[in-house]
């Protein structure tokens, strides 16, 4: 018992969560839970006692797994991030068919974007597949971004930042991916397809979609994904951590960071880097402060090479570059930071210009080229891809700096990028 | 030097008295005093009405920290603040955070809410509003850290004088406040602060809500 927890639990029921700590889907919903902020209870399926006081029953068929419990007090059996979203009133349509900005996206570039433009009075959307904040919500401490000296986790400044956005008018569907982009047959502008069928029309719209971890090619990685392996530093695990074995593989920031959160709980971490040096892809503060931590463990030119686990993850097998030789290190959760792949499975469709690793090619770049379909006499705007009116910003543009300072920049940058292309549609 | 008075768990039978509902002439007296303190004051004939009163001071998107009470809880306050979406309530979003790394975002959030809605455990005819903590961590809020603070008051908590308000605390409220803390927190509570709005000198920034109706204790 903490001061906290007498002063800051809720006072009325919250979310509760059944199932299984080797579940996949359990985790994603946890995952997706943690990351938009909502208070959840996690019940061990495996705990009888707890399973009663939760659910009136002991024994829940294992089919039934996980179960969420909402606040009203309804069961979703066999949840899922989309059952469990639609059960808390997450899946909102849009308000209106038309937007001046359609923004794919809401991490630090799509909120910086956002924020903008719809302080600038322009109708504006965001559509992001899980929780806003992207890649950086799930940072536990930024310490260097201007103007908090101490200090800000990436979920607050995504919550800061989502809550500014919508003051300002702008709408946020979450949960619900961006399955296709193509032209508006009847006119300039775009239509935008989310999973669920709901399309939105932008005149102009901005890829802030960001980038994905990147997999880790090791076999049966899959089998253990939620049951001790984890893609993203997992903000909802670092509980689950306490005095426990944990490995995190990267050299950049969001490895750093997911080190100094679990060193929190965890008995030990030991960060596993392939390259020779942190000098290059970490920031120095970061690199400073995991030496000074006790419990961590920097292993540079390793890699791992394979897994001892049954239904959760027990070790992980590293190999060093400089003796070759496998070693198995004891791991009850792996997190896996290494990034990443951009999200443009949907921009591939319409034929947005990217470069060999799929990042998207803005400015003179992208009328660059063959096929690259360039229609207008002027050349692309600095954030504009091959396609008039619709610009990219943040990591999923080809040449983004990755750090969330510079999203964010980018992200403001396009909005006044996009006022340009409205003032030419206007003029037409 | 002595002993704080019952800063720990203490053996104390319910004093029955402090329960009874004042009358409407002591109420009206009450609210009259509040305001030449410098406390808006609204009566409200149940419950319900006060939540509607409440939803009303409350704007649409509103930070709101709602402090731990049976008087809001009772009346759906608390559910409106947490569960219904118009507004950012502050305790789901404290109670997410990484309790190590985001130490000082609690901290601070908690603090200085745009809104904090709350109760007293005693109203004095004279005007002036007593509250006690065990923590002490929602009375900085309530004295000037929110903007905005709104409290609902139950009809049985008017007692004649700042020293009835005290007893009412040790013999009354204390007792029924630890049972509750041990059943909810497995821990006790205890009467370790104690505050005492005489005045306040920024007009409009506190409400007082008194309901004509037993509420909370």
């Amino acid at each position: 018992m903490s001061m906290f927890d007498y002063d800051a639990r809720p006072v009325t029921a919250q979310v509760v969560l059944v199932g299984a700590p080797s579940s996949r889907a359990a985790y994603e919903i946890r995952d997706f839970l943690a990351r938009n902020g909502r208070a959840f209870e996690w019940v061990d399926a495996g705990q009888p006692d707890a399973v009663q006081a939760t659910l009136g029953s002991a024994h829940v068929p294992a089919s039934s797994l996980p179960v969420c419990l909402l606040p009203d007090g309804s069961q979703i059996a066999s949840a899922t991030v989309q059952t469990v979203a639609a059960g808390l009133g997450m899946l909102a349509p849009p308000s209106r068919s038309d937007y001046d900005l359609v923004i794919i996206g809401a991490g630090p570039a799509g909120l910086g974007a956002a924020v903008n433009a719809a302080s600038e009075g322009l109708s504006t959307i965001m559509i992001e597949s899980v929780a806003p904040g992207g890649q950086a919500g799930t940072t536990s401490m930024i310490e260097n971004y201007l103007g908090f000296p101490t200090g800000i986790s990436g979920s607050e400044l995504a919550t800061r930042a989502a809550v500014q956005a919508r003051r300002f008018g702008a709408e946020l569907l979450l949960a619900r991916p961006l399955a296709d982009v193509h032209g508006d047959g009847d006119g300039p502008g775009y239509i935008a397809t989310l999973s669920d069928g709901a399309r939105v029309r932008g005149r102009t719209l901005l890829f802030a979609s960001g980038v994905e971890w990147r997999r880790l090619e090791v076999a049966d990685i899959d089998e253990l994904l939620g049951a001790g392996v984890y893609y993203g530093a997992g903000p909802s695990e670092a509980l689950a951590c306490t005095d426990s074995q944990v490995v995190v593989v990267g050299g950049g920031n969001s490895a750093g960071q997911a080190v100094a959160r679990f060193s929190r709980y965890a008995e030990q971490v030991t960060l596993l880097v392939r390259g020779t040096s942190l000098t290059g892809s970490m920031s120095q503060y970061l690199i400073d402060r995991l030496g000074e931590l006790p419990n961590v463990e920097i292993r540079l030119r390793s890699r791992i090479t394979g897994f001892d686990g049954g239904d959760r993850l027990r070790a992980v097998t590293v190999s060093s570059a400089l003796d070759g030789r496998p070693e198995s290190v004891p791991a009850d959760a792996l997190f896996i930071c290494i990034g990443g792949t951009p999200r443009t499975d949907a921009a591939a469709g319409i034929g947005l210009a990217m470069n060999h690793a799929g990042y998207l090619v803005t400015g003179r770049d992208s009328a660059d080229g063959p096929g690259r379909n360039w229609a207008l006499a002027r050349e692309p705007m600095p954030l504009e891809t091959n396609f008039p009116g619709i610009f990219a910003a943040g990591d999923v543009r080809y040449g983004s700096v990755k750090r969330c300072a510079a999203a964010i920049g980018e992200g403001s940058m396009a909005v006044a990028l996009a006022h340009r292309r409205l003032a030419e549609l206007d003029d037409e | 030097m002595s002993e704080p008075r019952a800063a720990t768990s203490r053996k104390v039978a319910v004093q029955p008295d402090f329960a009874a509902l004042a009358s409407d002439d002591r109420i009206a007296t009450a609210a009259k005093s509040l305001e030449a303190n410098g406390i808006r004051s609204v009566i409200a004939g149940s419950g319900a009405e006060a939540r509607e009163i409440v939803g009303g001071l409350l704007p649409e998107g509103a930070e709101v920290f709602n402090n731990t009470s049976r008087t809001l809880e009772a009346i759906g306050v608390a559910d409106d603040i947490e569960q219904s979406g118009r507004y950012q309530p502050l305790r789901p979003r404290l109670w997410r955070m990484d309790r190590k790394m985001q130490d000082r975002e609690i901290r601070t959030l908690a603090a200085a809410p745009d809104y904090v809605v709350g109760s007293v455990h005693a109203l004095t005819e004279g005007g002036s509003m007593l509250i006690a903590s065990a923590s002490g961590s929602q009375l900085g809020p309530l004295v000037s850290g929110a903007a905005h603070v709104i409290l609902v008051i139950g009809g049985q908590k008017i007692v004649t004088d700042e020293a009835a308000g005290i007893r009412r605390i040790y013999e009354y409220c204390y007792p029924l406040e630890d049972a509750r803390a041990r059943q909810a927190y497995g821990v006790p509570s205890g009467v370790n602060n104690i505050l005492v709005i005489n005045k306040v000198i920024w007009p409009g920034r506190v409400t007082a809500i008194i309901v004509k109706e037993r509420l909370g204790f």
